[in-house]
């Protein structure tokens, strides 16, 4: 209607009395005002019109919509149809034996119905054995066989719940068991007759190709988990406090260790291919059965010291496997060749080229000053060469430095691990290269602690 | 245009592998007015140049120079395209004065010289208040190499005739200054060689030393593995 009255141009009578109008009564007025206010420019396209000024202001979907081909959804339509009854009836759960009648609320159409929650009551088939099977096939040394008839029979009842079959364990006949000896027990037994007969109530699980799998119960794994879970629960605040610390710590140290590896790579470049990078073992047999209780939080400490460890093993024998491959001559810096043609000024051949970062430009313009060398001198030809050979080498020399700084810290790593390895005894670093970290700021001696691996002490295992 | 033409139509037409050096000095001297002036605040009157190192005419080859001031100066660009390439100004501060060099020949790019105009003296050298009347030079020594000129540009750079039949000095001995450069780099040049030389030895002992730390950290871990299996 709207529509036709835009097309023919025709005001929006004052009041149009609908359906709508009448529920909602001025609401719906106020609405088609301010929907007027906007009119519709010459020329242009009522379609058009209508997706930037629809009656509700809204703007267009960007995706296609699904709501179905309806223009409205359809509302519930109450009162259509008759009430079907509700009554409250009696019923009886075949999953129970004791026949006990309850009551609720069903439909008196469902009314024939069985209990629907009944089949939900699953049985588990719990293997019997005979006199003689038992004798011939089950006989243990740690249980009796009224020991475990008395077992068989808690499973039974209990549907293999076995929190509950230990609780209800009887410890005036028999002593007390863990609830993992008697899974063992069960399971072993379950195992074993499954494997003499085909029993419906084997636990075993026929595969496709028609072998059989028994479900084998790793008790001695299940009790280390449990002590594992005790351990970690019984844990003193000191004991998480200070875990807590540890790991702060090894946050700060792979921190400083990524800075120092960034460093390295930088100058890998240097490192000569020389180096025979001897093969470290790596892969440690680590040996499980030390399981003397420490306190956990030493024990997650050294493990991560272990793998921290692991971790600089591998990145240390990286660069130099890199090195070997290119082999760098490293050159100071690279100034650009003499351009094509053209006029240029003499002194633009004393910039340093980009690639030289800020850092070690302001570092060369230190060591130009302690020399008393104009850091821009009277550029002729023979001053610019030889003024960009001496930053050349001066720049190589900085690195050369840094190098060795770096060189010589790894060998005080490697000299701390030694040391951690075979306590008593050290290596001696030659004293030529240590002076260079006379003129280099000390280093802190946290940095050290990051290295002192121990790989080769027998690691407990939780 | 009709210049270009002369030397045959290929107006681009360089000379292969030849180069030449155009060694100039750029800089300012400035005076000291001795007060405050009244009515705009400046103190000192400046004069900004650009002159051959040589005795010779450089309008031959330059076409024009462009000294752009600072944009507080009313028409920061003043151009000068003859000799002497100078412009005297009035001012209180110090900033950095860009002198574009423009050719002749248009195929020739200009270039620009970075000048910090300097109206003050250090203070390193000079603890007393600026003395009046005496003038203060800061200058700079520049070549400017033309590579491969055109054939124009050659003729031109070639044929350049004396500035003045008097000498031609400078206020700044250059010859000294470069000698005495030259001097200070090649030495220092043998010093930081010798010294790359030595840290190279360093380094390559630091190397051996490492490979043998960590044999000996290797023959250490697998006895202790060993120890460990039994």
């Amino acid at each position: 209607m709207a529509d036709i009255r835009d097309i023919l141009d025709i005001e929006q009578p004052a009041s149009e009395i609908t359906r709508e109008s009448i529920i909602h009564g001025d609401k719906l007025k106020k609405k088609y005002v301010t929907a007027k206010a906007v009119k519709r420019p010459e020329g242009m396209h009522r379609e058009v019109f209508a997706l930037l000024y629809n009656d509700n202001k809204e703007l267009p979907p960007l995706l296609p919509t699904d709501t179905g081909k309806a223009y409205k959804q359809t509302k519930a339509r109450l009162g259509m149809r008759k009430v079907r009854k509700w009554m409250w009836a009696p019923f009886t759960n075949p999953a129970r034996k004791d026949n006990a009648v309850f009551h609720h609320w069903k439909r008196a159409s469902d009314e024939a119905k069985e209990y629907p929650f009944a089949q939900f009551n699953k049985q588990v088939s719990i293997p019997s054995y005979s006199e003689s099977e038992y004798n011939q096939y089950l006989k243990s040394e740690d249980w009796s066989q009224a020991e475990t008839d008395h077992l068989m029979d808690l499973c039974q009842r209990f549907d293999l719940r076995f929190i509950v079959i230990h609780d209800r364990w009887d410890r005036a006949a028999f002593r007390d068991r863990s609830v993992e000896d008697l899974k063992e027990r069960y399971y072993h037994i379950s195992a074993t007759l499954g494997k003499l007969k085909t029993n419906p109530w084997s636990n075993a699980v026929t595969t496709v190709n028609g072998e059989k799998k028994t479900y084998h119960y790793d008790a001695e794994h299940e009790r280390k988990r449990k002590e594992q879970l005790r351990r970690l629960f019984d844990r003193t605040q000191e004991q998480i406090d200070e875990e807590q610390m540890l790991l702060v710590e090894l946050k700060k140290i792979e921190a400083r260790k990524r800075e120092r590896e960034r460093k390295t790579q930088d100058l890998q470049k240097l490192i000569s291919r020389a180096d025979s990078g001897s093969v470290l073992n790596t892969n440690q047999t680590l040996n499980a059965e030390a399981n003397t209780p420490t306190n956990s939080a030493a024990n997650i400490a050294r493990r991560h010291d272990r793998k921290l460890h692991k971790k600089k093993l591998s990145t240390q024998q990286r660069p130099i496997r890199a090195v070997e491959a290119v082999t760098v001559e490293w050159s100071g810096i690279k100034f650009p060749e003499a351009r094509g043609t053209g006029v240029w000024l003499r002194s633009q051949r004393m910039k340093l080229p980009p690639g030289v970062g800020q850092r070690k430009t302001k570092a060369i313009e230190q060591e130009l000053r302690l020399m008393g060398i104009d850091i821009a001198p009277t550029p002729t030809e023979a001053i610019c060469k030889h003024f960009n050979e001496l930053r050349s080498d001066l720049a190589l020399a900085l690195d050369l430095k840094n190098a060795l700084v770096s060189c010589e810290f790894d060998l005080q790593a490697l000299r701390h691990q030694y040391e951690a390895l075979n306590p008593g005894k050290t290596l001696t670093i030659p004293a030529s290269i240590c002076n260079t970290s006379t003129d280099g700021e000390n280093k802190p001696t946290g940095e050290i602690i990051d290295v002192v691996g121990s790989p080769g002490t027998p690691n407990t295992s939780i | 245009m009709s210049l270009q033409t002369d030397f045959g139509p290929d107006s681009g037409g360089r000379v292969k592998g030849l180069v030449i050096v155009k060694p100039i000095v750029y800089g300012n001297i400035a005076r000291y007015f001795g007060k405050k002036r009244e009515e705009d605040g400046h103190t000192h009157q400046w004069t900004v140049y650009l002159k051959p190192y040589a005795n010779e005419d450089m309008s031959n080859y330059i076409k024009k120079v462009n000294f752009k001031l600072h944009e507080s100066y009313t028409n920061p660009n003043r151009i000068v395209s003859k000799p002497p390439y100078e412009l005297t100004e009035t001012g209180w501060g110090e900033f950095e004065i860009v002198i574009k060099i423009y050719f002749h020949d248009p195929n020739e790019r200009p270039v620009a010289l970075y000048h910090i105009l300097k109206l003050f003296q250090s203070p390193v050298s000079e603890g007393a208040p600026p003395v009046i009347g005496r003038a203060l030079v800061s200058e700079s020594y520049e070549e400017i190499v033309f590579q491969e000129p055109t054939q124009l540009m050659q003729h031109l750079l070639t044929t350049v005739k004396p500035i003045t039949n008097g000498p031609w000095n400078h206020d700044t001995n250059f010859e000294e200054k470069k000698e005495k450069t030259l001097e200070k780099i090649l030495s220092a040049q043998t010093k930081v060689r010798s010294e790359i030389a030595e840290l190279k030895e360093k380094l390559q002992l630091a190397k051996e030393t490492s490979a043998k730390f960590k044999e000996e950290i290797a023959k250490l871990q697998n006895s202790s593995n060993m120890l460990s299996v039994i």
